[in-house]
């Protein structure tokens, strides 16, 4: 059974990239632009492995998307990685008082190592 | 003698310096986001070019690719010592505010911060942390940050790709002494003798930054020592720096 990763990613060209590449390494991709969507997924029937959760969304921001996530029985323990270009201390911490695997800064890593990453934490 | 009226008007002015250089920090921390939302762009395109995803490149095509990359990772790293220039700006002005710090944590952050920086170069950075926690210190903690960002980024502009920076915190009589050493070029002759004096560059650092972040080690010297602690360095030729600083522990 193949794995499958949830994109919250408001940027179309951004979300497009990550899609395809982490497909090519053998992931079923669903993808969100905004809250609104993310809630559809995350409230509906399809499972999921990992989140890769972008951080300023519009409207509602990746932070209060996570909050939501954590209220939520199912998804506890869910692995998620943020995947944002910002970076202040203030960010970090908040992301990592609501359990995150990893905090990376998109343009410090190439789609490469990002995959790498995923791999490390769901396998493939 | 400045009359009352001249006071007045010195405050207000001063009031409005303030309020715009938050203005002014705001929107460089917002800009720069938006540079990186671009600049991520680029990489992972150039990226697919260079690894053939989008078909296979000439000799000349594969050189300039390269080329681009490299350029756009100058950007990237631009951008971060542009938001540490932003950051560092509002801590070395304002008052000293010392609290209880936790020095190990500091550092933990900082070396976050330049993991951009320290990934393109592919420099590791080793920190050494101590069986027991060490004890926190009296200090001010965003200043702290400055003085430790600003050795780290040295430690890493003097470093040669793919070196090795090594962190240590040891207790030491009432101090916390951390030093960070790098296993690069070292410092010259000239700059042992001027490094600490206002507006020195030396010109051994390598890949010099187009923005440095816009505060030398004499502004750090006068924050160690306002902490009451003592800054001093050893340097081999060749062979690389190490950086030593303490600062009291927290009574």
């Amino acid at each position: 059974m193949s794995k499958t990763i949830l994109i919250i990613e408001d940027d179309n060209f951004l979300q497009g990239l990550e899609a395809t590449k982490l497909k090519k390494e053998g992931y079923e991709i669903l993808t969100a632009s905004n809250s609104v969507e993310a809630f559809k997924i995350i409230d509906g029937k399809v499972k999921f492995d990992l989140i890769l959760l972008d951080l300023l969304l519009p409207e509602v921001d990746g932070f209060m998307i996570l909050e939501k996530i954590r209220q939520n029985k199912e998804f506890l323990t869910i692995p998620v990685i943020v995947f944002s270009n910002l970076s202040e201390e203030k960010d970090i911490k908040r992301a990592t008082k609501l359990g995150i695997s990893e905090f990376m800064i998109k343009s410090n890593f190439t789609l490469d190592e990002l995959a790498k990453k995923v791999k490390e934490l769901i396998g493939s | 003698m400045l009359t009352e009226e001249e006071i007045k008007l010195m405050k207000e002015e001063n009031e409005r310096l303030l309020n715009l250089s938050s203005v002014k920090s705001d929107m460089v921390s917002i800009s720069a986001h938006q540079i990186r939302t671009a600049l991520s762009a680029q990489k992972w395109i150039i990226k697919m070019f260079i690894d053939g995803d989008l078909g296979k490149l000439s000799a000349e095509q594969e050189n300039l690719m390269h080329k681009a990359y490299e350029s756009n990772e100058r950007a990237i790293s631009i951008v971060s010592e542009l938001l540490l220039a932003n950051k560092t700006e509002n801590v070395t002005e304002k008052q000293y505010a010392f609290a209880e710090v936790d020095l190990a944590e500091l550092i933990d952050g900082s070396i976050f911060d330049f993991s951009g920086e320290t990934h393109s170069k592919g420099i590791e950075i080793i920190f050494l942390t101590p069986k027991t926690k060490p004890p926190l210190v009296r200090g001010d903690k965003e200043k702290l940050r400055v003085v430790f960002q600003n050795i780290l980024e040295n430690a890493i502009k003097y470093s040669n790709a793919h070196g090795k920076i090594f962190i240590t915190l040891t207790e030491k009589d009432g101090f916390i002494e951390t030093s960070v050493k790098d296993t690069g070029i070292g410092i010259s002759e000239d700059g042992k003798k001027k490094i600490f004096e206002k507006f020195y560059r030396d010109p051994g650092a390598q890949k010099k930054a187009v923005i440095g972040s816009g505060i030398g080690l004499f502004t750090i010297k006068k924050i160690v020592e306002t902490h009451g602690g003592k800054i001093w360095f050893d340097s081999i030729d060749g062979d690389g720096t190490t950086f030593f600083f303490t600062i009291p522990i927290y009574k």
